[in-house]
């Protein structure tokens, strides 16, 4: 019959036009996103060694490592991830041997400025507390160290003692 | 609720006649506050319909539809416009400045000088015209000339392309549009609007003329320019026709314009084939008023509906469809109507 495409045309929209709706009410509701999702990065201090893998892995050079040598051990001091030449390929998170640097599901990067768009992840007083740990970690050491080294010594001395005196019973 | 209007308007005759004054300025100050109204109507309708347009888009596309501006989105059409009021009129170097300003204002005035003589209730109609149907026709065709001005002027050759196009397209629809709406001049014997909804009391005339009603519908789709024959405006090929040159306000009439010629083709498709402001069923303590109001608006529904369905025709299907298939089908319809007419009289069972 001629224009039995145009009813049934009709009978599809009218039927779109009483159904569900798809749309997502963006700011108030949100679609799941997929695990793998790579959004703003997140960098976790006490994990991170300052091996330089991320740098090296970064194709655009987009994180800058600062590290400190503290009583023999290396401290970061500054993880400066330049976000707008970041491309999101997630190789740094590939190359890191700790997960100190991973991804988080949050898309949302705009900035009102430019100079705002690159992320300081390392606090000074991070800084400060582990360069502090680390002294008194090295301090309690080398305490337990001396103390150790006088316990033994007076350990040889009265091994010495009893080996003099078990020959001397002798 | 029924006279509400017509009270109101009754009102103020007296008001102004115990006031002393002569009775052509009372005359003259009724009409002008009728006409007020109208122009108020029209307005708020249009606003209204743009809105309805998006939401019924969105809707039919699976979609929300504007909903951020006012509640459930209703003053987007208000923010739109007052956007489009802050742009700048840009007029191109070598266009014909009067008449390309003109145009934008004239395209308002042959749908309001329309809604002049179309009754919107019992009563209630500013001009009761014994020749109502030809005025309608004949002014609602006026605004070919006026998109021609629009294009012409722009001087730029998708305005030109698109203005030939919207000549070829309504010149050729008000064919069968004129010829559908005989069958129900020749049922009634009368070209009075008002003549033509009290004569629907018994049957409406889509059950008497449906071919004719499907002719009308159509037409009048072709007639505002609407999908699918909206080739005046074929975005992918000849950007927006004759509007291509208007900016902000320049562009908002035409656009706004668009809707008053939707209700226009409604409410005439409503007086005509839906039986006007009369009540289906007996149900007259509705007001005369809504009831046309709600037979416009369902015809306004399946013109959206429509649009949103189908696909932009090309224009020698277009051209070929009404000459082809509309105007002959309305001669027959024409015909058939008057035999029909001349047996029943005849015989008069």
């Amino acid at each position: 019959m001629f224009g039995k495409g145009l009813l049934k045309g009709l009978k599809i929209t009218i039927g779109r036009f009483f159904g569900k709706k798809s749309t997502v009410q963006y700011p108030e509701k949100r679609l799941p996103l997929p695990d793998r999702f790579y959004g703003k990065p997140d960098f976790h201090y006490d994990k991170c060694i300052a091996c330089n893998l991320c740098v090296n892995a970064c194709p655009n050079k987009v994180i800058t490592l600062g590290t400190d040598t503290v009583e023999k051990k290396k401290v970061v001091t500054g993880y400066h991830f330049d976000q707008q030449y970041c491309l999101f390929c997630g190789l740094c998170e590939e190359a890191c041997p700790k997960d100190a640097i991973t991804f988080t599901d949050d898309f949302e990067l705009t900035t009102y400025d430019r100079n705002t768009i690159g992320i300081e992840f390392v606090k000074q007083e991070q800084v400060d507390n582990k360069i502090k740990e680390i002294k008194q970690a090295a301090a309690e050491k080398a305490a337990a160290e001396k103390a150790a080294a006088e316990t033994k010594v007076q350990t040889e001395n009265t091994d010495k003692e009893q080996t003099t005196n078990k020959e001397g019973g002798a | 609720m029924e006279n509400i209007f017509v009270n109101a308007a009754g009102g103020i005759r007296n008001l102004l006649e115990s006031a002393g004054l002569p009775g052509l300025a009372v005359d003259l100050i009724v009409l002008t506050v009728i006409f007020v109204a109208i122009l108020v109507f029209v307005l708020l309708n249009v606003l209204w319909l743009v809105y309805m347009e998006r939401k019924v888009s969105a809707f039919i596309q699976c979609r929300i539809g504007p909903n951020r501006v006012g509640p459930m989105g209703l003053f987007q059409t208000i923010a739109d416009t007052v956007k489009l009021i802050s742009k700048e009129i840009i007029i191109p170097k070598n266009t014909n400045k009067k008449l390309f300003l003109l145009a934008p204002v004239m395209i308002f005035m042959p749908p309001m000088a329309v809604f002049a003589v179309t009754p919107f209730g019992k009563g209630m109609v500013a001009l009761d015209l014994n020749i109502g149907v030809y005025y309608f026709v004949a002014l609602a065709s006026l605004s070919t000339v006026i998109i021609w001005t629009a294009g012409w002027t722009s001087n730029n050759k998708y305005s030109l392309l698109g203005s030939m196009r919207v000549v070829a397209q309504m010149v050729s629809y008000e064919v069968p549009l004129l010829l559908s709406i005989v069958g129900v001049v020749l049922l009634t014997g009368t070209l009075n609007l008002t003549g033509i909804i009290t004569s629907q009391q018994s049957v409406w005339f889509i059950f008497l003329q449906p071919l004719a009603f499907l002719i009308y519908l159509i037409a009048a789709v072709a007639e505002t320019n609407r999908t699918p024959f909206d080739l005046v405006e074929g975005e992918s090929e000849i950007i927006t026709g004759p509007f291509t040159e208007y900016s902000g306000m320049g562009f908002a009439f035409f656009f706004l314009a668009e809707y008053a010629n939707v209700l226009l083709v409604s409410m005439l498709a409503s007086i005509l084939f839906l039986g006007g402001w009369l009540a289906p069923f007996g149900l007259t303590f509705i007001p005369s008023w809504i009831w046309l109001l709600l037979k416009v608006y369902l015809m306004i529904f399946i013109l959206m509906w429509l649009r949103w369905t189908y696909p932009r025709i090309r224009i020698d299907q277009m051209m070929a469809f009404c000459w082809k298939v509309l105007v002959p089908l309305a001669i027959v319809n024409i015909f058939v109507t008057g035999i029909g007419k001349y047996l029943y009289e005849s015989v008069r069972w």
